[in-house]
């Protein structure tokens, strides 16, 4: 700095710097940009680094190969419960969605105070430890649980159902129940967006409320309702614990697989490369939900 | 929105067995929670706090909520710091790589936790950085920051650019500006940053499982016991959990509710 600039900046109103300021600049400047890259970007870089790696009875090979990928594609089981993962979480967003749309429709029509109480209290839930409530719903889809007993009592059945415990059905059930509130919130926020005088208009012109719906509510809601299954489905996919807790023997999602095998396969590399094919997908589904969804819906 | 009668029942029903599901894992827990069990049959003949009067004497839960508390302040301090520093430097700066920095800090947010959980695992490996609470509170902070962050750029963005520009012009340093007029207005985003940012470390278990050591946070403690069946003491500490959300919810609806809407309702 030239003499004299601190009274020019002064008179200017502009800051005054001085030399121990820049260094507190600097500081900041290293600590915003260094601490983001030391503990997101490096492990990131990291852990596709790692993903190229290999494993041969235990001993790691720090040498780069496309070995894990490689696996990953030519054995059948892997692909097989990729495939299938894939599918059960787009059956989570579309059951959701099911479940959602309704719900936030009616909530959006609401006035006032109910309004906010209810969408409060959609929130509550979420806040609720989640593990507490895979166990509760696990106990209420069990074998002895709520929903047998009150099915014998009604007479409904004879003898307990057991298609609801440790299997996809379960999962897919579990998952819709948890992530519901995911799903109303965008598309309450979408259907809330929609200028009243749009449907005033539609009734002006002589549309019925069913016409009014389909014409104009649902295409204008539709951001919201993509927003919502892509929230869904990125959020499904990643859930490795809710399998691992209701799935049993036979409910393995890709998942499941990836966190085996940090603990009991113990095979670092193939699981992160099994990882980096996750993020693929999550990131196709994001790419999707952005085309096509509304901006505020994701950023929610 | 006018519907007839029918779809309005319809809406109804459907938004009635959406909370009655959202509602029912919750309330199970709560409800066992007053009676004893016993040889797995409930006994509902009579309502008692055995269940938690056991829980006082449980010290690995009470461990593990007090680790819980201890990573969710510090993760919530961090992030807190580390996310205002970084609204401050994006919306101040010119550069091209603030974009880039905005891209890494959402990263972790919009990666499904298991990726976030796995990179920080391997990397800490690779350094020889030992796995304990402070890798926890490190996992915590980079999975809020982002929404913190995002807070509080929203907050500064919306500041008139006059205010600093006044206050500077009256003679106040940088620090000063920052200290008096920039933070004052900034602090009701904060605080809800920061209770945003503590309900998620509090419940966070995907990360949190990939990155810990021998200490538990409460979400890993009753993973942990899930195994073996919770015993009635937990279902007792699941009820003072939802009773203190409840009351936070009502506290902080009451004064982050918009304040037409309270008026316009009063």
């Amino acid at each position: 700095m030239p003499p004299g600039a601190g009274l020019v900046r002064r008179v200017a109103g502009l800051p005054v710097k001085s030399s121990g300021e820049n260094a507190v600049r600097r500081l900041a400047a290293v600590t915003a940009y260094g601490l983001p890259m030391v503990f997101i970007l490096v492990p990131l870089a990291t852990f596709l680094v790692y993903s190229f790696f290999w494993v041969d009875h235990t001993e790691m090979h720090y040498d780069v190969s496309l070995l894990n990928y490689r696996r990953f594609f030519a054995e059948e089981t892997f692909l097989r419960v990729f495939r299938q993962t894939c599918l059960l979480c787009l059956e989570v967003s579309f059951l959701t969605i099911l479940f959602a749309y309704p719900v936030a429709y009616f909530l959006a029509g609401l006035t006032g105070r109910k309004k906010y109480v209810l969408v409060m209290m959609l929130l509550v839930p979420l806040l609720m430890s989640y593990i507490i409530k895979i166990y509760a719903i696990r106990s209420i889809l069990g074998g002895n649980g709520f929903l047998n007993r009150a099915l014998l009592a009604t007479r409904l059945i004879d003898e307990p159902l057991t298609i609801f415990v440790f299997n996809l059905n379960a999962v897919l059930l579990t998952l819709t129940v948890l992530l519901i509130p995911f799903a109303i919130l965008p598309i309450f926020l979408s259907l809330e967006r929609i200028p009243r005088n749009l449907l005033e208009a539609s009734a002006d012109l002589g549309a019925s409320n069913w016409q009014t719906f389909t014409r104009v509510i649902a295409p204008l809601s539709l951001p919201g309702v993509i927003a919502a299954s892509t929230f869904v489905f990125v959020l499904a996919i990643g859930d490795f614990l809710t399998p691992q807790m209701v799935g049993g023997q036979s409910g393995f999602t890709f998942g499941r697989i990836i966190y085996s095998q940090f603990g009991a396969a113990f095979n670092w590399p193939f699981g992160a490369a099994l990882s980096v094919i996750l993020a693929i997908i999550v990131i196709l589904a994001i790419a999707i939900g952005a085309r096509f969804g509304s901006k505020q819906g994701i950023a929610l | 929105m006018k519907r007839s009668k029918l779809a309005n029942a319809a809406l109804i029903s459907i938004t009635g067995l959406v909370f009655a599901l959202l509602y029912g894992p919750i309330f199970v827990p709560i409800v066992s929670s007053f009676f004893t069990a016993k040889q797995g049959q409930i006994d509902w003949s009579a309502a008692n706090l055995d269940a938690y009067v056991q829980l006082t004497s449980n010290e690995g839960i009470l461990d593990a909520v007090k680790n819980t508390l201890i990573v969710g302040f510090s993760a919530v301090i961090s992030s807190l710091i580390l996310g205002t520093l970084i609204a401050f430097y994006y919306n101040s700066g010119t550069s091209k790589a603030r974009s880039l920095l905005q891209f890494i800090v959402f990263l972790p947010f919009l990666m499904p936790p298991i990726i976030t959980g796995l990179s920080l695992l391997i990397f800490l490996r690779e350094i020889d950085f030992a796995r304990s609470l402070v890798t926890v509170v490190i996992g915590h902070t980079v999975f809020v920051l982002a929404l913190v962050y995002r807070t509080v750029l929203v907050r500064l963005q919306s500041l008139s650019r006059n205010l600093a520009e006044a206050s500077y012009d009256l003679g106040a340093s940088r620090w000063q500006t920052f200290r008096y007029i920039l933070l004052p207005n900034l602090s009701s985003a904060m605080i809800g940053a920061a209770v945003l940012a503590f309900a998620l470390s509090f419940d966070e278990t995907m990360i949190t499982i990939l990155v810990t050591g021998t200490q538990n946070t409460l979400p890993i403690r009753l993973w942990a016991m899930m195994r073996l069946g919770f015993t009635p003491d937990i279902n007792a500490l699941v009820a003072i959990i939802l009773g203190l959300t409840t009351a936070f919810c009502l506290i902080a609806a009451r004064h982050l509710m918009p304040k037409e809407l309270v008026q316009r309702e009063a």
